[in-house]
Parts: structure tokens; sequence; C-alpha cells
């Protein structure tokens, strides 16, 4: 498998995921699709270890971080969708506009 | 102790006491009245002992300077204000005394108390000043406290618009007194009392007599709305509004005696303008004319209390305005005795038999109120000017100073005060005392002692004080440096005449078994209406001034709201709408904001993309 494959799947995934967060009207699906960029972006910084990098451990080290920073993320993004929940009784972020300036 | 430190106790003490109450006492109040019943007692023994001295040269520090001018602040310990401190002590505290039975139920009686305080520490600061400023200062003050003890029942509109009333026609009085001052500032470069009465270099010397009876009248005008002299009094009788007590405060030693302490304070300038004096006789002449009239049909016994005052204050006017120092302040301290006296004795009855209408007063039962009674006959007939009693000497010693160049108009005008003084005067004791029938209960149905001992104290005290004022007279003239008058008899004669006369009349009219109960003026429709809607002047008020002022007050309201307010909207809405297409942007919602983040990114790198 070439690089550009890898680079065409990696694409493909982040633009499922921008999708998902520009237009889901729930929460969740919008988490999900923040984790499909996420995995995207992963896989392209493998891809890009395995094909041009002399030392593979620098690549990994940089998604091993990815990975626990999503993980960390997912916690914090669903006690606040949770907590959103309880107090507006609706997860959809149309609805929740009242920062706005 | 110096004298320093004993007039520094003697005003601090109530501010003192004023400011605990105010600040940290509003749960406590049984404490809030032993801290401002301690402060009063401490001030009246500091009035005495520096009475005891005796004059001392004036105590003054400096302020600030501000140019050529230094204003000072300080206490000016002279006769006047020696004696006259000691009356404004004594009678606080027996209103604060008498007022621990009287307000011993209401709950905001903290309040009530330290507004006392701060009633006597602005009028015993207003009577040591030394400098015209601090004269002003307090002034104010005074009439600051007395709006808050007027207002005190604010729950009653009646009360408030009273208060309010008092405020605002007495600031028409105060602008004329603090552009005196100012021109005293100007002519004289400073506003230092003793610098100002100075016979060498005193402010007379100084002052072209246009320019001085161009200040003696504007600071007439403020004396004139503080002591609630004709056109200005009709805040007066409203100011009944108020809790009794205090006004027995307002009528006697404070507030509206301030005008008249004024007036003595400043005497030797007034004595400079024969203009001012002029016009200060005909407008006191017509007060006290003007007021007996109305005290003459009044049924309210605090309202005729309050004409009373109003026209023994012109009385006292009078007796200044004739040049008898000594005239006006004798008045102005028998009167505080005997006044307070009278409305201390009819808070007796309004409290025990919850009315303050006279005729039911009597039918009640009133004259069983064996302490109030007397209070009220001695004080009545000291008010009338019956010998040996304090209104007596003073009112005589005026006759004689009115009459000291011959008959004149306003002696005769006097007189004929004098005489519907004890009409008035006498028609409200027998009003009280000798009703038709009584009504065989008790209003209560209970035996209870009609008054506390906390209020039968100041009565007995003030009824003492009122039988004796009259022989203080000697010490009284002695104190002001003046000679004491000879009692004449040619003023002697007509004053117990006219007075003689007036008793007689309101005994057939209102004393005797037989009368009519109404008053001769009955007889006369025209003049008891006129009478009974004193004068029109309150109507006049609110049919003239009144509308004007609220014309004006409309036509300026439209012009604002449809000119300028309009004018601003327009331009601030303007600049609102210019944001408005932008603003829409703003909307909050984050997916919006991702897309187009998207799509911006997106262009920019199909931008830099190709230029590659």
């Amino acid at each position: 498998m070439t690089l550009e494959g890898y680079l065409t799947l990696s694409l493909m995934l982040f633009c499922i995921g921008v999708f998902a967060v520009l237009s889901q009207r729930n929460l969740i699906a919008v988490l999900i699709g923040v984790e499909l960029m996420m995995n995207a972006a992963s896989l392209n910084v493998m891809a890009f270890n395995k094909f041009s990098v002399t030392d593979p451990t620098t690549g990994q080290v940089f998604v091993l971080i990815i990975i626990g920073l999503a993980a960390a993320e997912v916690a914090i993004f669903l006690s606040i969708i949770v907590n959103m929940y309880r107090l507006r009784r609706t997860i959809d972020p149309e609805e929740l506009t009242e920062l706005r300036g | 102790m110096d004298s320093l430190s004993l007039i520094l106790a003697t005003t601090f003490a109530p501010l003192a006491a004023f400011v605990l109450a105010i600040l940290f006492l509003m749960r406590h109040p049984r404490l809030a009245q032993v801290v401002v019943i301690a402060a009063g007692t401490l001030s009246l023994a500091g009035a005495l002992s520096l009475l005891a001295r005796g004059p001392v040269e004036p105590l003054r520090y400096l302020w600030f300077t501000s140019g050529d001018i230094q204003l000072r602040f300080g206490f000016l310990l002279d006769g006047l204000s020696l004696m006259f401190g000691v009356a404004v002590a004594l009678i606080t505290l027996c209103v604060m005394v008498y007022s621990l039975g009287y307000m011993g139920r209401d709950p905001s009686k903290t309040r009530y108390f330290a507004m006392l305080a701060l009633f006597e520490w602005a009028m015993l600061s207003f009577v040591y000043a030394v400098d015209l400023l601090q004269t002003f200062i307090f002034w104010e003050l005074v009439g600051l406290a007395s709006f808050f003890l007027i207002g005190f029942w604010y729950e009653k509109p009646s009360a408030t618009a009273a208060a309010k009333k008092a405020f605002l026609m007495t600031r028409v009085g105060d602008v004329g007194l603090f552009i005196g001052v100012l021109m005293i500032l100007q002519v004289a470069g400073h506003v230092d009392i003793p610098g100002l009465l100075a016979t060498e270099g005193g402010l007379v010397a100084q002052a072209t007599p246009a320019v001085l009876t161009t200040i003696t009248l504007l600071i007439f005008i403020g004396i004139v709305g503080k002591s609630a002299q004709f056109p200005l009094h009709t805040w007066l009788p409203d100011a009944m509004e108020g809790p009794t007590p205090v006004s027995a405060l307002l009528h006697s030693a404070t507030m509206v005696a301030a005008g008249v302490f004024l007036m003595a304070r400043l005497h030797p300038l007034f004595m400079g303008s024969e203009t001012t004096l002029g016009i200060i006789l005909i407008v006191a002449s017509i007060t006290a004319l003007l007021a007996a009239t109305m005290a003459m049909v009044a049924t309210d016994i605090k309202r005729v209390l309050a004409y009373s005052s109003i026209s023994q204050l012109g009385f006292m006017l009078l007796g200044l305005a004739a040049g008898s120092l000594f005239a006006g302040v004798f008045h102005l301290i028998t009167h505080a005795l005997f006044k307070a006296l009278l409305f201390l004795c009819s808070g007796l009855f309004i409290h025990h038999l919850e009315t303050n209408d006279m005729a039911q007063i009597g039918r009640g039962g009133g004259r069983r109120m064996r302490f109030a009674t007397a209070g009220l006959v001695v004080g009545g007939a000291a008010l009338a000017g019956i010998p040996p009693l304090g209104g007596f000497f003073s009112k005589e010693e005026i006759f004689a100073a009115l009459g000291h160049d011959g008959v004149s108009l306003y002696g005769v005008v006097a007189l004929l005060a004098a005489f519907l003084t004890a009409y008035y005067t006498f028609r409200m004791i027998f009003l009280v005392t000798r009703p038709q029938q009584v009504e065989a209960v008790d209003a209560h149905g209970d035996h209870r002692r009609a008054e506390p001992l906390s209020m039968a104290l100041p009565v007995a005290l003030l009824t003492v004080g009122a039988a004796v004022a009259g022989f203080w007279g000697g010490e009284i003239a002695r104190g002001l440096g003046i000679e004491a008058g000879h009692h004449s008899l040619a003023a002697m004669v007509p004053a117990l005449a006219v007075v003689a006369l007036g008793v007689l009349v309101a005994w057939l009219d209102f004393g005797r078994q037989t009368a009519a109960r109404t008053g001769f003026i009955a007889r006369m429709p025209a003049l008891e209406r006129l009478f009974t809607n004193g004068w029109y002047v309150d109507r006049f008020y609110d049919a003239v001034i009144v509308r004007i002022t609220m014309l004006a007050a409309t036509i300026l309201h439209a012009a604002e709201s449809k000119l300028l307010d309009a004018n601003f909207d327009r331009f601030g809405f303007g600049v609102l709408g210019l944001g408005s297409g932008t603003t829409r942007l703003q909307n909050g919602w984050v997916q919006f904001y991702g897309g187009w983040a998207v799509v911006l990114v997106g262009i920019a790198a199909a931008y830099f993309g190709m230029s590659d």
C-alpha cells in the first residue's frame, strides 16, 4: 500500500468527521465526529512515520499522546454533555447559544 | 475641663449617639434609647456648665484657605448662644424622655431616637457656630433632621407629603440665605460672625446702605422660610403629621427657632438697614395676625398650637425689628418653654384619648387627666400672656419696644394679635376642660394611669419652667449685655386689657355653662370660611404656583423627550443599525462558526495551493 492510499483514507475520515461536527443535531454525534477527525490525524502521522522517518518511535510517541488526550477529552466532553442535558433538557447545539455576544 | 472640651462634648455627644444608634443599635431599641438619652443629658450638663462659666473669647480653627478667603470652624460662646444652647438642650432632653412613653410601642423607635440626636447635634452646632458658613451648614442639617422626623411615619402618604412640603418651602428661603452669605463674603472678605458684627470695621461700616439692605433682606428670606413667616408659613401646620413630641421640639427650641435666633445673632446688621426693618415689621405683623385668626377656628388641638407658634414667631420678629434684641430673645426663650409644654400636654391627650379634636378631648374626659390639664392651663396662660407667667413679661417687652416711639400701627396690630391669642388659647382650654357633658366611661374603659412617669416628668419640669420663665428677664438681659427694659405702664396696661378682653370673650363663647360653644366669628360666615381655609394661601399656591410649575415641567419634559431624547435615540439606534448586519453573524451557534471556519480555511488553502 502506498503513502497516497493512507493519506486518502485519512482525508476521507477527516472529512466525515468535519461533516459530523458541523451537521449533527446531537452533541454525542458531534463528539463522534471529533473522534473521527483525531483518528484521521493519527493515521496521517503514522503513514508519514512508516514511509519517510528513519526512527519510527518519533511518530509512535506522537500518536500515543493523541490517544491519551482523546481519552481525557472524551471524559470531559461527556460530563459536559450530561450536565448540559440536566440543565437545559436538550443537547442540540443549535439550541445551546446562550454564550453569544 | 476647659471650654473647648466642654463645648466639644456638648455638641458632639448627640452626633456620637446618632452614629452609634443608626449603625449598630437598629436591633437594640432599649440600648439605643439609653445611649441617646445619655448623650442628651451630657449635652445639657455641658451647656449648663458653659453657661455657668459665662462668655469666653470665640474659639476659631482654620478649616481651609481659598485665595484670600479663610474659612473657619469654631464656637462662639457669648451670652446669646450660651443661654439658647441651654434652652435647646433642656427641651430636647425633655422631649427625649417624654418620647420613651409616647413612642414606647413604635416598632422603629431606634430610628426615631437617632433622628432626635441628629436634630440636637445640628441645632446645638448651629447655635454655637462662629462662622456664617458653619451656620448655614447646620441650618440645612436642622432642616434635614426635621424632614426625617416629620416624615417619620413614612407609610402615611400625608406624612411624607408634609415632610416634603416642609423641606421644599424652607429651601425657598435657604436659597435667599445662601446668596446673602455669599454677598457678605464678597463685601467683607470673610464670614466670621464676631468680625461682621464689630462696631468698628464690621459689615455695617464696610457695606453701602443699599448693599446692606440687600444682604439683610436675603437673610430675612431665609428666616421667613425657617421661622414659617407669611407667605412661607404653610408648611408648619402640615408638619403636625409627625409624632407629637417632634412637634414639641420643632415648634419650641429647634427648627422654627433657628430663624429667629439667626436674626438675633445678626441683629446689629439688621439694625443697620431701616428698609429691611420696615419690611420685617410688615411681614411679622401680618404673620402674627393672620396665624392668630387661623388658630381661632381650628378644631385640631395641634393645629391651634401650630398656628399659635407661627403667630408668636411673628411677635418675636416684631420685637427684634422694633430694635429690642432683648424682647425678641426673651420671648424666644419663654415661648420655647411654654410651647414645648403645650405640645407635650396635647400629646398626653392624644396618646390617651386617641383624638386630635378639642371638643372630643373635652367630651372624652380630658379634664380627668389632671397632669395634662394642669400643664395645658399653665402653658396656655403663659401663651395668652397672663401675669405672672412666662409669656406676659416677654410679650410686654415687645409691646414696649413697638410703642416706644409713641403709638404705631404695628403696636396696634400686635395688640389685636395678642387679643386673639388670649381668645384662641382660652377657647382651647375651655373646650378641653369645660365640655357640655363628659362621656361616662373612660375612652379605654379602664382606669390605668394616664401618663407614665417618663411622660409626666418632662411635663412637670416644663410646667415649672413656663411658670417661672418670666422672672428670668433680668438674667437674660444681663447675659445679652443690655439694660433690662423697664416695665412701662404704657405698654403693660393695654397688654393686660386685651388679654383680659380675650379671656372674657372666650369665657362667653366657650366657658360658661350656657355658652353656645361656637366662636363669635361664626356670626360672620365669610370671615370664618376665610380663616378656616387659612386665608386661601395654600389654595393659592396649589392653584397658581404649583400649576405654573407643573405646566413648565410638562413643557420641558415634552421638549426633552421629543427634541433631545428623540434625537439622541435616533443617533444611538442608527449606530446600532450599522452593526446589526455583523451582529447577526454572532449567533452563538458553534456549528455555524465551525462551518464558516472550514469554508474560509478551504478558500485560503485553495489560494495558497494555487499560488505555489
